[in-house]
């Protein structure tokens, strides 16, 4: 019975993702899983929409742009909070890291919308990088402080009675030996920020397209399986970073 | 000794400005902007920051959006029970399998999170449209006659986001049911207790609070998500987020659509405020 249950429930997980790369091999027009008759057809026309390959690129600079920004930041800020520990309202410091969390995405949609355009950063890169460093954030501090707690102190000690400054211990012993964790978290900001469709949404209305813009777009007003293509290329993308993030352990923070 | 050493935990301190200087002035202020905003006037020309007024709070909660935010609240609740109710006989059953498979099945569980939700919102429509799998199958064996209407309606929100929020229940539900030591159930088991009463008056008890932790965190999620809702709910079913987008980028009028953000925003730190204050009193006792 329990059996069955969970049986069901992993087709219920994994189902909407193979409907979509199953259609998106149909040799039809139409939105039909095709059955025995298979084509790529699809994916050539995704190729050659450049709606499509250029949102894709604009996704792939801004999730590594944002995704490196958060990284750096919260690897130095988490180094801070981990090592400095004894500040007074270190708490509260790190609940502000953590706090983009509980945020809905709407509510942090709409101040940034209303905020790049005060600031004139509407429609621009710049404004929705930064939003995305927000969103990403606190997965990259949560990941970073539990692997930088991991590193002895007694490294740095020595490091530093052997006359190594403050930074050189940061950046030549402390970093290489997260190395890992930083990949992961950068991993991790990277497809969070390239699937990020709410708050990219809010800010830059339907003019300034990411891929999941691009896509939530297509979708409302026309549908063709070119989109189920593009669709499944992106849950390829996921899966392989997924694979490659667990192998790194960059999963293990988020199960807790 | 201990002064140098505090001295150098507090230079070492410094090091969380930088972070702190971009959420301060990238996410503190524009969400305190927004505050600012929702109290001023709306007038032909925009906002009027002369004037300041309450009027976009009574307004959000006229019977117009009123009604919005009572379905977004109904449809995140609904969303969250079932969510908590599916993930316990997964949980308990992912516990008992080797560590190998566990770590496979919770891969299984966390990968459509990290797929992107128009890309899940598409493989629903597939599966529940009116030409979708279900409806073709059902319509196939002779069981229906006109399709199933399982999407563009608060069923086809409830069905993408279970699917799509499940796992910030599971996850803290695994790790607490794999934390719980075994002698805990064997002690309850050799004192007599059945399988149903160990598992209400054992297990049910110490893995609550991960429970309701999850089920805040897939809360917060349900009432903030936008797309999932606007491509399975349609423009019959809106929830609070696709009203908000019209307000905000339709109609452009900011102090409302601050108000709306304010107030959703209000309604999600209820239940985080009262887990708080469950969380301490649970430590306190």
């Amino acid at each position: 019975m329990l059996r069955v249950f969970n049986i069901v429930m992993l087709a219920f997980m994994l189902a909407p993702l193979v409907m979509v790369v199953w259609m998106s091999f149909t040799p039809g027009m139409l939105m039909v899983p095709p059955l025995g008759e298979f084509s790529l057809r699809w994916y050539a026309a995704a190729f050659a929409y450049p709606g499509f390959v250029n949102a894709f690129w604009l996704s792939a600079r801004l999730a590594l742009v944002s995704g490196l920004a958060a990284t750096l930041l919260s690897f130095v800020a988490a180094y801070g909070l981990v090592r400095g520990r004894r500040f007074r309202g270190v708490d509260a410091v790190a609940g502000l890291f953590l706090s983009p969390l509980i945020v809905p995405a709407v509510v942090f949609g709409i101040a940034m919308l209303q905020f790049v355009n005060a600031a004139g950063l509407y429609n621009s890169f710049l404004g929705l990088a930064l939003a995305h460093v927000v969103i990403v954030t606190p997965f990259a501090v949560r990941t970073l402080m539990s692997a930088l707690a991991a590193v002895p102190i007694e490294v740095e000690w020595a490091a530093m009675n052997l006359g190594a400054s403050r930074a050189a211990v940061l950046f030549l012993i402390v970093l290489p030996v997260t190395a890992r964790a930083m990949l992961a978290a950068f991993l991790l900001t990277f497809l969070i920020s390239f699937s990020e469709v709410t708050v990219t949404v809010f800010m830059t209305g339907p003019s300034y397209q990411t891929l999941p813009v691009r896509i939530y777009n297509y979708l409302t007003d026309q549908v063709d399986p070119t989109v189920a293509a593009v669709s499944a290329m992106l849950i390829g993308l996921s899966l392989v970073l997924i694979f490659i993030l667990d192998r790194l352990g960059g999963l293990a923070n988020i199960k807790k | 000794m201990r002064t140098d050493e505090q001295g150098r935990g507090g230079r070492v301190a410094l090091l969380v400005l930088p972070l702190v200087a971009v959420l301060l002035a990238f996410y503190l202020l524009p969400l305190g902007r927004a505050i600012v905003n929702s109290l001023h006037a709306f007038g032909p020309a925009g906002i009027d920051s002369t004037v300041w007024t309450l009027e976009n709070y009574r307004r959000a909660f006229d019977p117009h959006y009123g009604a919005v935010f009572l379905r977004t609240l109904r449809i995140s609740v609904i969303i969250t029970v079932i969510t908590c109710l599916a993930a316990y006989p997964v949980g308990l059953w992912i516990v008992r399998l080797s560590a190998r498979a566990q770590a496979l099945v919770l891969l299984v569980y966390m990968a459509p999170w990290l797929v992107n939700v128009v890309v899940k919102a598409l493989g629903w429509s597939l599966i529940l449209g009116g030409a979708g799998i279900i409806n073709r199958v059902l319509k196939g064996l002779g069981v229906i006659g006109p399709p199933l209407q399982l999407m563009f309606n608060e069923t086809g929100i409830v069905i993408g986001l279970v699917h799509g929020h499940f796992m910030f229940v599971l996850l803290p539900l695994w790790a607490a049911l794999s934390a719980l030591d075994p002698n805990l159930r064997w002690a309850a088991a050799n004192l007599g207790a059945g399988p149903r009463q160990i598992f209400l008056r054992v297990t049910l008890p110490l893995t609550l609070p991960a429970l309701l932790a999850g089920g805040l965190i897939n809360f917060i999620m349900n009432m903030g998500a936008f797309a999932t809702p606007a491509l399975l709910g349609g423009s019959r079913t809106r929830v609070i987020s696709y009203v908000a987008y019209e307000v905000n980028l339709v109609a452009l009028n900011w102090p409302l659509g601050g108000a709306l953000a304010v107030v959703l925003f209000l309604i999600v730190l209820v239940p985080i405020w009262l887990a708080g204050r469950l969380g301490r009193s649970r430590g306190a006792g």
